[in-house]
This record gives C-alpha cells, structure tokens and sequence, in this order.
C-alpha cells in the first residue's frame, strides 16, 4: 500500500503551498499590472479551472462517491462534498494533494490498481473519468464548494476525567454496614446490605428454606452433584446450630468443589479441546490448564496469585512447571490458524488476548477499541494499542506449521526417555499409515492397468450411452464387459468435453452415425439402448440386417472387427502400449513414427483421460478392497489417536525481540500504521499518575499481571466478586458480568459489592471465605417463594416481579454438567475419578476435516467436565443445556427451553440407560412397591414420597404391565419409564 | 476501501444515556432468552388439561409475542417468503461454469498480465484455460459451460452474479464469512438472522435447517444462533459424512418404546410436573418446561414426516435423479429440502459436500468438476423445474455458490487454487431478475470488478429480498447492536426484479 501518513503528508502539502507562495510572489514582483494577491490570483486562474470543475468533476464526484462520502454518509471518515472535506481526508489521511496526483489518494484509489484501495467499490471508473479527476487534482483541485454539514457527529466515548467519576473506575469504597429494622434476620453483614433494600423497597424476605432444600440447593451448588441419601438423613439428625456451617466446610474440601467452580472458571477463560473456527485441531494438551484450574480452586489458591500465574506464569521469580502451564490461559482462544497474513493472524490473535483479558478480569469491553476510540467507555485506541506491544512481544506461536496451518505455543515437559519413547512411538505410526497408502495407490495402479487393457471396450460400450444414462444401466452395460461402471460413466463424459480432440473424432463419428441408424431403426426394432441395458451386447447377432461398416451398431461384439470403432482404435492403442513397455527400458526411445500412436500414447496414459479411475476410493474400489482399505487407514487412525504425546503444555513466553511500542492500527488495519504507542495500562485505571517503566528486556507481562492485582485497581476483585456472586444465586449484582462499561449493567447494590470486594481482599483474595461469608448468610438460606405468607409474595410480585432486590432464593434450572452428572450419580453410574486427558485424539490432530467423520466419543462416565470440549461442535447434551460458546468469555450462562431439550431427555441413551439402571436397582433392593417409590423419591429429590405418589406410581406401573395393556411391557421397562420421567421432570431440573 | 474491522463496530448502539430504556431491553432480551420455547409455544390451558393435540397446536401459530417463532412483520413488502442455499462446498471455479473468459483461452500458459493478490495461499503457475465450452441458452443468451447442461436450460430463471467476492482466501474463513458474515469471531448465522427476524410458519418444524453439512471448517458456527436466541439456530440433519437417506435430527426417535407408550410416559410425567407446580407455584420457567416436552412429541412426527421422500411419485424421483446413484444423493437432499420449504420451513439449507474436499481442486480441476457438476446439476434443475411446477419459485429464493471461486491461474500444472476476489453465484426465483447476469470480474476472472458485491452485499440484498432492512435487524449483545452485515452492506437494487 501506498503509505502517507498523516503527518507526513500534511508537511508535503504545507511545503507544496509555500512553493506557490514564493512563485506568485515571483510573477507578482514582475507582472505588476496584474498585480493580484495570493488568493485572489488562485481564484483568476481558477475561472477556467472553476468551469472544468463544475462540468466535469462535480457530476462524477456527485454520481459516483457522494453515496457513501457527502453529508451524514461519511465512509472511512471521509467527505467529498466540501473542499475542505478533501483536503482534511479521512481515516488513512488527506485525500488529495493539490497538483499532485501522484501524492493524492483519491487518485490512488480510482485507479484500481491498489487491490487494498480501490474506489468507487462497485464499479471502477472509466480511463476517461480517471483522466478528468488526474487533470483536475492537476490543475490544484479547484473547488468553490464549502462544507453544508459536518456529518454525523461520531459517537465520544468519556473522556478521562469523567471516566475516573464512572462508578466502575472509582477506588473501591469503605462503605459501612447499614442498620436495618429486622436486625434478627442478619447473619452476616451480607444481610444487612440486602435487607437494607428490601426494607426500603417495602419488601420482606422469604422465610428460611427447609433443611432438605437448603441441603440439596447447597451441594448442587458447591460440587455440582445432587446430595446421597446418607447426606441428606445426616443433615436432618444434626439438630446443633453449627450443622449447616460443617455441610458448607465439607462441601469446600470435597475435591468435587473444584470440579464444579474449576468449571465456572473455565467457562470465563473459554476452555475448549480443540481450536474451532477454521480449522479444528484438537488442543492435545490443553487439559494440564483444565485440571490446573480445578487444582487452584481446591487449594484455594489466592485469586491475586491465580491470575498472576495465569497472565506471566512464565516470568515469575518462582515459576515452575504449574505457573506455566497457567498461562494456557492466553493461548486457549480461538484462532483462524490457516490465515495466510501472518501479521493480521498476530493482530487478530492479540485481539483475542486483549479481549479476553479485558472481559475475564476487568469486565470490559477492550476488543472495541481496536479500530477507534471506545465509544462508550473512557477507553482509547491508544490504550488498546498500549496493551497490544506488550502482547506482541509474547510468543503465542510455536516456529513450526503443518502446512498452512500454524502452530500455537507449547513448552516441552518432556524428558530425555520421553522422546526416545516417541521416536519408535512416531515410526509406528508413519508404518501403519504407509501400510494404507500404499495398498491404496497399489490397487488404484492395478484398476487403471485393467482399465487401459480394455481400453477399446470402453470406447465401444460408451456407444451406447448419452450423458443422462443413469450409473445404473452403465452398471448393466459395463458387467457383461467386466468393465467399471464409473470408469465407463467419465469416459462418456470425457468424450462429450473433447469432441474436438482430434484423437477421439473417429468415436464421435461412430457415434454419429450410430445415432443415425438408432434414428431410423427406431420403429422396427427394440432400441439399442434398452436391448444393451438387458445384458446382451456380449452375446453378439449376427442375424441382424446386414450393415455396411460404415454403419455400425452398438451392440455389435466388440472382438468384431467389423466395428469401426475396435477396427480403428485397437492397433493404435495396441501400439501405444507396445511403445510405452518399450520406453520403459529405453528411456532414450524416440517417439514412435506414428503420430496418432503417439495421439493413442497420451490418451491411454493420461490420468484424468478417458479412463480416470474415480478418486474417491468409495467409487474407485470393490466392496472388498474398500473395507480392507477402509481398516487399514483406521488401523492407522486409531494408533494415532490414542497414542500419547510427548508431554508438553500450550503457554506463551516473551517474543526474543522486545517491542516497546506498537502503531495505532488506523480502524483496526495492520496495512494501515499509524503514530507508535509506547507500553502501557489503559489510562482510566492506572492506579498511580506516572506512566509505568516497563523492563526493556522482557515484554511487560509481568508488570501487568501486578498492575491487574494491585490492591488499588478498581476492576479486578470487584469483577471477581460479582461472579462468584452470579454462580451462587444465578444472577450477578451487576448483571452483565463482562461488562462493568458504561453500556454494561449498574450494580444492584454497589455499596455491598465493594464491601465484598474490599473484604475480598482483606481475606488474602481467599475464594472460600468468600463462598463461607455468602453461604451463612440469611439471603442464601431463604426459601424460594414467600410459601404461606401471600401478602408478601404479592408484594414481591408486583414490586420486583425480576426478584432483584432477592426478597426469595432465585429458583435456577439445572445447568448442563449438574443435568448429566445428577442422572448419572442417583442411577449409581457415575465415575469419580478426577484429572486427566479427554480429548481421543493426539495433539493437533485433526477434530474434522473435510470428512466431517465424528470420532470424538462421549460415552465415559466420568464427571462432565472431563468430557471433551470440541468448539463448532459441542456434545449434544453441552449445545442443548446452554454449554456457554466456548470461544468467548462467559460468566452468566444462559437458560432456555428449547424442545431439543425435551427430545434428548425422551429418546437419549444416557438418560435411558441411567433409568434402567435405577430400575434394576430399585426393583432388586425394595420388593414392595411403597418403600421401593420411598427410596426413588429419596434418591432424586432428598425428600419422602406422598401416598397419593406411591399410589399413581403402583397404578402407573400395574397399567403397563397388565395383560390387556395394549402392549404389555416387562416390569422393568415400566419402572424404567418411571425413574426416567422423574429424572427429567421439574422438581428434578430445578435448583429451589 | 476495505479494512479489517474488529468486529466491534459500534455505529448502531444507541447512547447509554437512556439507560432505562436499555435496563428495559435487557430485561425484554433476557426474558426472551430464558423463556424461549423451541418450536412454538402452546396455549397453556390446553396443556395443562394433558389435551393439546396437533388441530390445537395449528390454531396456536399467530399466538402473540409469546412465541418468539411467530410470523413477524417484516420492515418492508417481502418478494420471497423463504430461501433455499444450494451450497457448493470447497469451492466451484467460476470460469468454467457461468463467467467464461475467452482472454483466458487464448493467452493460456502465459503469465499473468496483472498483479497476484498480496497474499497468496499457495505459489501460482500461469494462466490456465478452461478445459470446458460455453454455449448460450435460452432467450436471455446467457452462457453456461458444459459442466451444467441441465441447469443451463433453466438460465433465463437464473440471476447470475459474477461479481461476489470475499475476503478470506481459506476454507475455514470462508466458509464463516459466507455463512456468519464474520470470519474472526463467532457470530449468529444467516439462517439465524433470518429466523430472528421472521418467525417461521409452521411451529412443529424448525424455522432453519441444514441438511447434510458439512462439520469442518466452522462446523456447527456455520448454522448456529451465537448470541441469538437458542431457538434461532438451524438443525442439522445428518451431516457430510452421512448419506442423505441416512440423515436424521439428532434424538428424533425412541429406539426402545413404540410412540403410544411414550404418550402414556408423557401423560404421567405432566402429572408429576402439574402436581409440583401445585406445591412449588406457577413459574413461567416450569411451564416452558411442560410445553416444550408437548413440542418435542409432535416434532418427532412432523420431522420424519416430512423427509420421508416415499410420498413422491416416481416421476419426481427422476426428476431429481434419484434414480441414478451419481445423483441419487444430492437429488434426495433436494427434493427433501422442497419438502421443507413445502411445508413452511422459513431457511434450508443444503450442501453438496461429502467425505471428500468436494469442489476444492488444487489438482486435477478436470476430473474433479466433472464428478461434481455430474453429482449436482440434474437434481438442481430438477428442483428448479418442481419449484416452479408447484408455484412455490414464486416466494422462494434460492442462491446456489461455494465459500469462493477458483483462480484462472494454475496450481501445478491441472488445478486451480481459492479465489475469494471475484467469484460467481447465481440466485433464482422470487425477487430477483431472471436471465439476467450482474457483475463482471476481469478480462481474466480474477477480480471482481464492476459492481462488485461483496458478501456483505450479499447478505443485506438477501435479507432485502426477505423483506427486511439489513441495518434494522439487529440485536443487542454486549453493549452494542450487532448485524449480519456488521457496519457494512449495501442492497444490489439493481438484481431486485
């Protein structure tokens, strides 16, 4: 591209006009009764030039550029309608350089030759229109036109100083506990703040839960996993006051806790197995930051040092193998890894770092401000290209690529013996897979050898077919031949596109005439299509009418050579394959004498001839072949995807090269640089008023994850916090949890989020105090409905129908994994094993490719974290339950009803095989039919069964199994069907 | 001009001045989000009663805002009711099918006489002729090359553009770009869009779907709804690696019990739920849950249904070469996509793709577009021609093309690489004129050049043609209001019939 930036080319036009300056006052000094200051004589000179304008330049510029650059239409920020619009220019600079055309940019971009600058966009204009704007900018782009709007006011975001007043900037506060009427209802100052609204909203809090519910709603909560029988009938004997506080401890040391807020996390840091978008390769090695995180929230590891690890594991003075498998976290993204421009895959990459970043701990929008300043937030482009250098001096790639497809970055854990171990591992390997290629290109050789034998019968049986003969009657023409129908199918097609290789015009002649004689015969005898398509052309007739040569049929034995078609072609072919068995021990064999043997040579050895075996081995092969193909290359598939890899993790490190500043990208494009920005944090939230000094040796990394956790920032824990708040009551005090901006949610109630946060903080960033704080608290023991007291509930109803001041518990679906494991842990078949690879396959293997084949398989038992997270395609039950796209950070899932939900619940056989479990269970344990309804309402919704329940239940299953039952099903089927519907009815899927 | 954006773009957001009114949107959406019943949204009472049957449920299509998959109205006058994407993955070559290049035949083998793009997937030979004739068909005298004779007699129905162009030479962008509008981030998918701003007419159907596509290159983001509403997203019948006759929704059926006894299941599982509501209170979350087990059933009916192509008399399997194993499969995904359109089905989609990279000859360009064009041309005339006979080209779009075209150059010595700088599709039926080609790419085919139509373009003209302003339909996420065609998109009026 061409590049003027935009200073630069302001100081070329300044220059330009003191050049004219000088010379006027030349002509001036001598000229003198034409005596004419500066302007004045610009304007003379232009009366000419003011013509040429009017005629010829303002109707091109109004038909062909005013749709998108005059008045509020201002496309890439430039105007055309105004002099000084022109001369201003747009993003890229200014548009013109008066008597320059070659310096001009509009110039530039009507010529079409700048595929990156090409104006208008539909449709160039014509060399003539070209050549007037050339003349005109020529001539100093006379123009008498003055702006008549300014356009569109652009959007502003705030600035600085009103950023800094933003709700979201402020310090946190101290705010103080508020006294409140109820004092009773308070447990923790938690409550005090929540009562506080209620009271002032006139709203009274729901009485306390019952202890099954509390019970069950806690351990759904804290491990993701219904409570057992035996923690439900302890729960109910211990009367002690602390019985609730010891449920909340041992849920946090189940290491199950980790499984489920690991989760949590995962779905902000947009966790996935595999890269999705254009190219899906399986993410080997990204379950070392998977159970990384899980570790990390079992350990409660402090969040100031979770996010530290995570951002510059690498660069800590006390790394280690952890810290920098932490920084997975930055390589995770999606990535569209057979992007051919290097530098935009890197500018796009970083994009997602920084948008990431920006949503996961600082809830904002920073990807905005990519190519602008950010429209609403006091976020500017210059910000956005701050944090850029530091990221381009990470290294997020690895050197290596298979193909157009990169490599992202992994450190190597591996030890000497490790790679041994793959060494013989790999060749294993490339044998297997050699093995099916080789039996591959073996048989296609031996098809196509056939082939070129019966080169003269496929000519002649291509006689009988046009281009519709369906594959089916070329199967009946081709058997009786021992020909392949689709060989013999592209041989007629091949000969319809070279009808005028001279080389086939014999055939096309035959053909002809054939056709001809079809014609004639048409009314006496069957025709010869249908008399071919019965089979019988080998059996030959020499009854029928009597034909000269010249007239031949198609059904005429193909050995006859009375056909023209064998008469002409078999010699040459014959001596096209004698010639080329002879050329094959004589390299230096002259071409034969012959040119139309030579014609025969090039035809019959040409690949995608008239003979082309089919590629696909689908068509190319018989039914025997393909399946012994077929196992090899599985064979081959299958050794791959479960052997191991040597052991390494994806992770960044600093870049060799250190930048110090990054240009501002003008609207976001890496051909289009702008001024450099130096290193930085975005200016709103700098926590001290210098401008930090970052080291010159490494990329800033470090400096910012500290900047991120200082005590100081007004984002990080306020963020974290919120979250933490948003999984346990299923909506955040501020609702939109990536976006604490101004287009973001207002915090419900600010005063207790910074309390949290500054509290956060006291506790050494410590997660389950917080979760401790939250859980003994009265708002999250409250019932979920106001129950018995009607005044109350109508009053909520009608006062906060969105229950956002938290009069009641937030009544919330089950999500995804809790749907999954709880079928799977009251059916008894869930696998509790934690940690460990998922993904069947090895790492940057394919996930698809163009076969579209699924082999990813989701039948383990195991806890759903551990099944694969494959982006663009996500396991069905994931897609179905609100799974977030993991592609992008997400803290508030959602929660529809979609009737796919209800498909999969019906008709899946992980939720059928887990009913026929529970049956078998319930039928061997409980002979009676009332204990036996007593243990399965027990099992799945921790509470004692009703007798109308009991009684619906036997009637249900007595229905079913009676005689006369339309189709009487076995005891165990209906039982089935019970412990099925209830897994799936609401009392189930709902958290209360 | 075309620049990267970011994907931000944020010209549409509205101040956040008003924030009650955005606090009341976000309510709206969220309630929209959480409350969104599938297919359709049923008359509770009746439900309630365990008595909602199939005469009950087509009663319940116009219900009011409820059902986020009612008719909407739309911004303007619609020339089509639905759209059918024939889509041609790896890429067909446009200079041998509908934008023939006599420059290209007579200067084969020599270099290029003009610039090679910046970026290049691949080292490019030299200009490469193609291997097929054109001929003109019909009144309009358009010319269509040898690969597509039966398509070729439909060509005055045809409104070919041969002046598409993208920006990302890889399949994967591409692809995206082509199906989301976006080929760096996830975005909701044109079938999406057109969902959320349609409705759809027939509730025990999904409003989009997609038969037989294919799993790579964007997979499932190529179909899918982002951030959209759940219900907007396409389901997916089968997929590339299946064939057609072997293509199912996911879940459809039960292997294990017949359909009466899974009603006397259902029966007892309202119960248990009724009985719960009793006790825990009516909730608009639970009621959802009920109706969308009452869809789920009827669905399970409508779907087989609908593909079940057994209904057709053998004179319309013919006509889509079922008859023929070359174009048996492609035919039965055409005459099962009619079905749907038939039957109200508002986006479907098909694609001609399989378990090999189908229309993407690096090599071998000959041999390979000739398996294709073979595979595919008979069943498309044939839904064209069926289309037409039943009235239903009347109201029904349908856009036929790959994710780019081909170069005129050569890679190696016989195939040709991507192209997204100018490249053919063609449109047919309602809205649109026939006969009629718009565009034109260069003397050699390889940029597009007059009034090019980026798929951007591509895009608000289709939604246009549905009746719907392309920088009206949006929706909000994130703090701004996104659109299909992001800040771009302008309307090809001059294709609009």
């Amino acid at each position: 591209m061409h590049k003027i930036g935009s200073i630069g080319s302001r100081g070329t036009r300044t220059m330009r006009f003191a050049q004219l300056t000088i010379l006027s006052g030349l002509w001036v000094g001598l000229l003198g009764p034409l005596n004419l200051p500066v302007f004045a004589q610009e304007s003379a000179s232009t009366a000419a030039d003011l013509e040429f304008f009017e005629k010829q330049v303002r109707p091109l510029l109004v038909e062909r550029c005013y749709e998108c650059h005059a008045g509020e239409e201002k496309n890439g920020g430039l105007l055309v309608d105004a002099k000084e619009a022109l001369l201003k220019g747009g993003d890229t600079g200014p548009a013109l350089v008066p008597g320059e055309p070659e310096k001009s940019r509009l110039i530039e971009a009507v010529r079409y030759k700048n595929h990156d600058l090409q104006m208008p966009p539909s449709k160039p204009l014509s060399e003539a229109e070209v050549a007037i704007l050339v003349e005109w900018v020529k001539r100093g782009a006379p123009d008498p036109r003055v702006a008549t709007s300014s356009g569109a006011a652009p959007l502003k975001g705030m600035s600085l100083e009103d950023g800094r007043q933003f709700w979201a900037f402020r310090p946190i506060s101290n705010p103080p506990v508020p006294t409140v009427k109820n004092s009773e209802w308070v447990k923790t100052p938690i409550d005090a703040f929540i009562l506080a609204k209620l009271e002032e909203q006139s709203l009274q809090p729901a009485a306390p839960a019952d202890k099954r519910t509390l019970l069950r709603r806690a351990t759904l909560d804290m491990t993701g996993l219904p409570p057992t029988v035996d923690e439900v009938d302890q729960f109910l004997a211990d009367e002690s006051p602390g019985a609730f506080q010891r449920v909340i401890d041992r849920l946090l040391q189940s290491p199950h806790y980790g499984v489920r807020w690991g989760r949590h996390w995962l779905d902000v840091a947009r966790y996935a197995d595999s890269n999705g978008l254009d190219e899906n390769l399986a993410y080997g090695n990204a379950w070392r930051y998977r159970d990384y995180v899980v570790q990390s929230f079992n350990r409660d590891k402090p969040f100031d040092r979770f996010v530290t690890e995570q951002v510059a594991g690498d660069l800590l003075p006390d790394q280690s193998p952890e810290t920098h498998i932490a920084t997975g976290f930055l390589v995770l993204g999606a990535k569209v890894l057979a992007e051919p421009d290097r530098e935009k895959l890197t500018m796009d990459t970083i994009d997602e770092q920084i948008d990431t970043l920006g949503k996961a701990f600082m809830g904002l929008t920073l990807g905005c401000a990519r190519c602008h300043d950010h429209k609403f937030d006091p976020i500017s482009q210059a910000d956005y290209y701050a944090l850029s250098a530091i990221f381009k001096s990470t290294k997020t790639f690895g050197d290596s690529n298979t193909g157009a497809i990169k490599h992202w970055h992994e450190i190597s854990l591996a030890t000497p013996e490790d790679k041994e171990r793959l060494k013989s591992i790999d060749a294993a390997i490339a044998e297997k897979q050699k093995a099916a290629s080789s039996f591959k290109s073996q048989a296609i050789t031996a098809i196509r050898d056939k082939a070129r034998e019966q080169a003269v019968d496929y000519l002649v049986a291509a006689l009988s077919m046009d281009l519709d003969t369906s594959l089916t009657e070329v199967a009946l023409i081709a058997a009786p031949l021992g020909l392949h129908p689709r060989i013999l199918h592209n041989c007629r097609r091949h000969l319809e596109f070279h009808a005028e290789d001279p080389f086939f015009a014999k055939w096309h002649e035959v053909a002809a005439a054939t056709r001809n004689n079809k014609v004639a015969n048409v009314c006496e005898e069957v025709s010869v299509g249908e008399e071919t398509a019965s089979g019988e052309l080998a059996d030959g007739d020499d009854d029928t009418p009597a034909q000269s040569p010249e007239k031949p049929q198609a059904d005429m034995p193909v050995t006859s050579d009375k056909n023209p078609i064998v008469s002409h072609y078999a010699p040459l072919l014959d001596a096209a394959r004698k010639w080329a068995e002879e050329k094959k021990k004589d390299s230096k064999l002259k071409p034969h004498d012959d040119p139309q043997v030579m014609a025969a040579h090039a035809a019959l050895f040409n690949n995608s001839g008239f003979l082309t075996v089919p590629a696909k081995v689908g068509f190319a092969f018989d039914a025997k072949t393909l399946e012994e193909y077929n196992r090899l290359a599985d064979e081959a598939r299958v050794l791959e995807s479960f052997a191991p890899d040597l052991p390494s993790a994806m992770s960044v490190g600093d870049a060799k090269q250190v930048l110090t500043s990054v240009p501002i990208h003008i609207r976001g494009s890496h051909r289009n640089l702008g001024q450099p920005i130096e290193r930085g944090f975005p200016k709103v939230m700098q926590t001290t008023i210098a401008d930090p000094i970052l080291p010159s040796h490494s990329s800033g990394r470090l400096e910012m994850a500290d900047w991120l956790v200082s005590s100081s920032h007004p984002l990080t824990a306020r963020v974290f916090v919120n979250r933490v708040w948003r999984w346990h009551f299923g909506v955040g005090l501020v609702g939109s949890t990536e976006n604490f901006g101004v287009l973001g949610d207002a915090p419900t109630h600010p005063e207790l989020l910074d309390w949290l946060a500054r509290n956060f903080i006291q506790s050494g960033w410590s997660t389950k105090q917080l979760h401790r704080l939250i859980m003994r608290s009265s708002v999250y023991q409250m019932a979920s409905s106001h129950g018995d007291n009607a005044a109350a509930g109508e009053a909520a109803e009608r006062i906060d129908p969105e229950n956002k001041w938290l009069s009641k518990y937030r009544m919330q679906r089950l999500d995804a994994e809790q749907i999954r494991d709880s079928i799977l842990a009251v059916s008894g078949r869930l696998d509790e094993t934690i940690g460990g690879k998922s993904v069947p396959l090895r790492n940057r293997q394919f996930v698809f490719d163009h076969t579209s084949i699924d082999h990813t398989k989701y039948d383990s038992l195991k806890r759903s974290l551990y099944l694969p997270v494959i982006r663009n395609n996500l396991y069905t039950m994931f897609e179905q339950f609100d799974f977030p796209d993991p592609t992008m950070p997400t803290g508030s899932r959602h929660s529809t009803t979609v009737a796919p939900q209800a498909l999969l619940l019906l008709n899946s056989e992980l939720v059928m095989d887990s009913a026929d479990a529970l049956a078998s269970q319930l039928l061997e344990q409980h002979a009676e039919v009332g204990p036996r309804v007593q243990a399965l309402i027990k099992q799945l919704f921790a509470r004692e069964a009703s007798d109308a329940e009991v009684q619906q239940i036997d009637q249900f299953v007595t229905k079913l199994c009676s005689a006369t039952h339309e189709t009487s099903v076995p005891p165990e089927r209906a039982w089935s069907l019970v412990c099925q519907s209830l897994m799936i009815s609401n009392e189930f899927f709902m958290v209360r | 001009m075309r620049h990267i954006r970011s994907g931000c773009g944020c010209e549409g957001a509205s101040q956040g001045s008003e924030s009650e009114q955005v606090a009341s949107l976000h309510s709206r959406r969220r309630l929209l989000q959480n409350s969104a019943v599938g297919f359709g949204y049923l008359a509770l009472s009746s439900l309630l009663n365990g008595q909602a049957r199939a005469d009950e449920v087509a009663g319940a299509t116009t219900s009011g805002p409820s059902n986020p998959l009612a008719p909407k109205p739309t911004h303007f006058a619609p020339r089509a009711k639905r759209i059918v994407f024939l889509f041609m993955k790896g890429g067909p070559s446009h200079v041998d099918t509908f934008d023939p290049k006599p420059l290209l035949d007579r200067d084969n083998g020599k270099p290029p006489p003009f610039e090679l793009p910046k970026v290049l997937f691949a080292a490019q030979g030299n200009l490469l002729k193609s291997p097929w004739k054109f001929k003109q068909y019909g009144e309009s005298g358009l010319p269509v090359s040898a690969l597509f004779p039966h398509v070729a007699k439909h060509v005055d129905d045809l409104c070919i553009l041969r002046s598409v162009h993208g920006t990302n030479p890889a399949h994967g962008g591409a692809l995206l770009k082509l199906h989301t509008g976006s080929d760096q981030f996830v975005r909701p998918s044109m079938g999406a869009w057109v969902t959320y701003g349609l409705g759809t007419e027939n509730q025990n159907l999904p409003a989009f779907v997609t038969i037989c596509p294919t799993l790579a290159h964007g997979g499932v983001n190529n179909w899918g709804s982002a951030f959209l509403p759940a219900h907007c997203q396409g389901t997916p019948i089968g997929n590339a690696s299946l064939a057609a006759a072997a293509a199912k929704v996911k879940h459809i059926r039960n292997q294990r019990i017949d359909v009466g006894l899974q009603r006397e299941q259902l029966d007892f599982l309202t119960r248990f739920n009724q009985q719960d509501m009793e006790r825990a209170g009516r909730d608009a979350a639970l009621e959802g849950r009920l109706n969308s087990f009452e869809l789920a059933y009827r669905m399970q009916s409508a779907m087989p249904e609908v593909q079940d192509l057994n209904q057709e008399t053998e004179a319309t399997k013919k006509l889509y070469g079922i008859d023929d194993p070359v174009t048996e499969n492609f035919g039965r995904q055409c005459l099962m996509a009619r079905r749907f359109l038939e039957a109200g089905v508002r986006f479907v989609q098909v694609t001609h793709s399989d378990s090999e990279v189908q229309w993407d000859q690096h090599g071998d360009l000959y041999q390979g577009h000739t398996k294709n064009a073979a595979e595919v041309d008979r069943p498309i005339a044939g839904f064209l021609s069926d289309l037409k006979a039943r009235g239903l080209l009347k109201d029904t779009l349908v856009l036929w093309g790959g994710e780019f075209g081909r170069t005129p150059t050569s890679q190696g010595t016989d195939g040709r690489d991507h192209n997204p700088h100018g490249f053919t599709m063609w449109m047919a039926g309602a809205g649109v004129k026939g006969g009629f080609a718009y565009g034109a790419t260069d003397d050699y085919g390889y940029y597009a050049l007059e009034n090019k139509m980026h798929i951007n373009d591509l895009h608000a003209t289709i939604l246009h043609i549905l009746g719907m302003d392309h920088e009206r339909l949006t929706f909000r996420y994130a703090g701004r209001d996104f659109r299909l065609t992001d800040i771009a998109g302008r309307v090809a009026k001059d294709i609009l019939a």
